[in-house]
C-alpha cells in the first residue's frame, strides 16, 4: 500500500527549499507561492504517514493474536483472589452475540466513512477492542474455540479501515501534487502565451 | 493498485461481506457445537441415572452377579467406550472390562479432579462440570461423565448392609461415549456451513457486481468511447441505450458533441462563404 511518490521537479525544489530555509524571519520574506507549496510538502508528508497507521495498527492485532493463540502465557496467571474480585465471567455466547454486533456496526461504520469520503481513522481504537474480547474469550475459557472468529473480525475490521484510510490518503496526496503542479503549468503556459 | 472504478467499488464490499460471513459462520459453528456437547453431556447424565436406577434393587439386595450383568449388557452397546462403577475409596467394583475390577482409579484424572481437588470431597457438582473429554487407549475421543451414587435411607437401613448414615456418597458411576457420531455430524454441518458461505458471498458480490457493471461501468464506458472519438474528431458517434442516473450525464455529453458539430458546421459554411467570396473578388478583378 505504497503512495504514489512526488515525481516532479517542483516537489523536489520545494523539498529544497524545506531542508535549506531557516525558520520565521525568511518566512515573511518568501514569496506566497513557495510557502503554499511548502504547505502542501508538509501535508504531503503528514499524509504518507497517516496512510501506513492502518499497516501498523494491523501489525500490532497480528501480535496481540499470536499472543491470543498461545493462550496468554506469557502474561503472569491472575490470583484466585483477583479472580474473585474480577467476578463471574460473561458466558461465551454472550461474548460471541456482541463479538457479531460489533463486527456488523464496525463494518457499517467504515462503509459509511467510505460514503462521505470522511479522512478520520479509529483502527487503533479496534484493536482495543479486539484485545478486550479476547481476553473476555480467555477469561471465560473459550478462547480456544473462537479464536479464529475474532481474528476474522479482526482482520476485515482492520483490512476495511486500512484500505479506506490509504485510499483517502492517496487521493488527497494526488491533490496535492496537483495543487503543487498548477503553477508551474500556469507559468508554463504564461510563457508560451508570452512567446 | 485497486486503480479502476470496478475494482474500489467491489472490494469493499467483498471484504465487508467475506469478513462478516466468516465470522458469523464461525460463530454459529462454535455456539452449535457446544449446544451438541451439551446435549450429548444432559443425554449421558440422563443414561447415568438410568444405569444407576436399573441397578438400585440389586445393590440393595447385595447381589452383585446381576449389577455385574447389568453393566455388560450396557457396556455391550454400540458407542459406549466404559461403564464403571466404583466405591468411595476409587476402587473398581464393576466394569464392563473384567481385567480393570479390583483396581483404583487415579483421583487426579480429568473425570475425578473437578470433586476430589480440595482435602474434602465436593459432594455436589453440576452435570457440566461431570463431563469430561479424553482420547482413550483405542484413540477413540470419548465424553464420559461420572454421576455419584448417593446414600438414600434404604440403604443404610437395609440388613445386609454396612453402610452407616453420615456417609453421604457410596459410590461412582463412571460412563463415557463415543464421541465420533458427534464428530461426525460436526464435521458435516462444517462442510454445508462452508458451502452455503460461498454460495452467500457469490451471489452477494456477484450480484453487486453484475448490477455495478450494468447500471454503472458499461454505460461509463460507453461514454468514455464517445468523449473519446469526439475527441479524435469524429463528430457523429452514436451513443444510446444508456439508462439510469447516468441518463442525463449521457445527454449533457450528446448536447455537447451535438454543439461542437453545429459549430464546425457552421464554421465550415463560413469558411465555404469566405472562400466564394473570395472567389468572386477574384473574378470580379480579373473581368475589371
Amino acid at each position: 500500500m505504497a503512495v504514489p511518490p512526488p515525481g516532479r521537479t517542483e516537489i523536489t525544489l520545494a523539498m529544497k527549499n524545506q531542508a535549506t530555509h531557516s525558520p520565521q524571519p525568511e518566512d515573511a520574506e518568501r514569496p506566497p507561492a513557495q510557502k503554499g507549496a511548502q504547505e502542501s510538502m508538509e501535508k504531503i508528508r503528514r499524509l504518507k504517514a497517516k496512510a501506513s497507521r492502518g499497516l501498523f495498527a494491523l501489525a500490532l492485532f497480528i501480535a496481540v493474536s499470536i499472543g491470543a493463540v498461545q493462550n496468554f502465557e506469557f502474561l503472569p496467571t491472575f490470583s484466585p483472589h483477583i479472580r474473585a474480585v474480577l467476578g463471574t465471567p460473561p458466558s461465551a455466547n454472550m461474548i460471541s452475540a456482541a463479538l457479531m454486533l460489533y463486527s456488523f456496526s464496525a463494518i457499517i461504520l467504515i462503509l459509511s466513512r467510505m460514503m462521505s469520503g470522511s479522512g478520520s481513522y479509529s483502527g487503533f481504537s479496534h484493536v482495543g477492542y479486539l484485545t478486550a474480547f479476547f481476553a473476555f474469550y480467555h477469561f471465560s475459557g473459550a478462547l480456544d474455540e473462537n479464536f479464529w472468529a475474532v481474528f476474522a473480525a479482526g482482520i476485515t475490521v482492520l483490512g476495511l479501515e486500512s484500505y479506506h484510510i490509504w485510499t483517502f490518503c492517496t487521493e488527497e496526496i494526488k491533490k496535492e501534487q496537483e495543487n503543487l503542479a498548477a503553477p508551474a503549468r500556469n507559468r508554463g503556459s504564461g510563457e508560451g502565451a508570452g512567446e | 493498485m485497486l486503480r479502476s472504478l470496478t475494482a474500489r467499488a467491489i472490494v469493499p464490499v467483498a471484504v465487508a461481506v467475506t469478513g462478516f460471513v466468516i465470522v458469523c459462520c464461525i460463530l454459529l459453528y462454535s455456539v452449535m457445537k457446544s449446544d451438541m456437547i451439551n446435549d450429548a453431556v444432559s443425554y449421558e447424565v440422563n443414561l447415568a441415572d438410568t444405569i444407576i436406577k436399573s441397578t438400585r434393587y440389586a445393590m440393595l439386595k447385595s447381589d452383585r452377579e446381576t449389577v455385574s450383568n447389568i453393566i455388560d449388557n450396557i457396556g455391550s452397546q454400540d458407542g459406549i467406550e466404559h461403564v464403571r462403577i466404583f466405591n468411595k475409596k476409587g476402587l473398581i467394583m464393576f466394569s464392563q472390562q473384567h481385567d480393570e475390577i479390583n483396581r483404583y482409579v487415579d483421583k487426579k484424572t480429568a473425570g475425578c479432579i473437578g470433586c476430589h481437588a480440595g482435602t474434602v470431597p465436593n459432594a455436589t457438582i453440576r452435570d457440566m462440570e461431570r463431563a469430561r473429554r479424553f482420547v482413550n487407549k483405542r484413540g477413540t475421543e470419548v465424553i464420559a461423565i461420572t454421576a455419584p451414587i448417593y446414600n438414600e435411607p434404604a440403604c443404610y437401613t437395609a440388613s445386609c448392609h454396612f453402610h452407616n448414615s453420615g456417609q453421604k456418597i457410596l459410590g461412582t458411576l463412571d460412563i463415557g461415549l463415543s464421541a465420533a457420531p458427534l464428530l461426525k455430524t460436526l464435521s458435516v454441518m462444517r462442510g454445508r456451513m462452508m458451502v452455503f458461505s460461498i454460495m452467500v458471498l457469490i451471489l452477494s458480490v456477484g450480484g453487486v457486481a453484475a448490477l455495478l457493471r450494468r447500471h454503472v461501468f458499461v454505460p461509463l464506458r460507453e461514454i468514455k468511447a464517445f468523449t473519446a472519438k469526439v475527441n479524435r474528431g469524429n463528430l457523429s458517434p452514436e451513443l444510446s441505450g444508456i439508462s439510469g442516473e447516468l441518463t442525463d450525464l449521457a445527454g449533457d455529453v450528446r448536447a455537447m458533441a451535438s454543439r461542437l458539430r453545429n459549430a464546425v458546421e457552421e464554421l465550415e459554411k463560413l469558411r465555404g462563404c469566405r472562400e466564394e467570396a473570395k472567389e468572386k473578388a477574384g473574378v470580379n478583378a480579373n473581368s475589371v
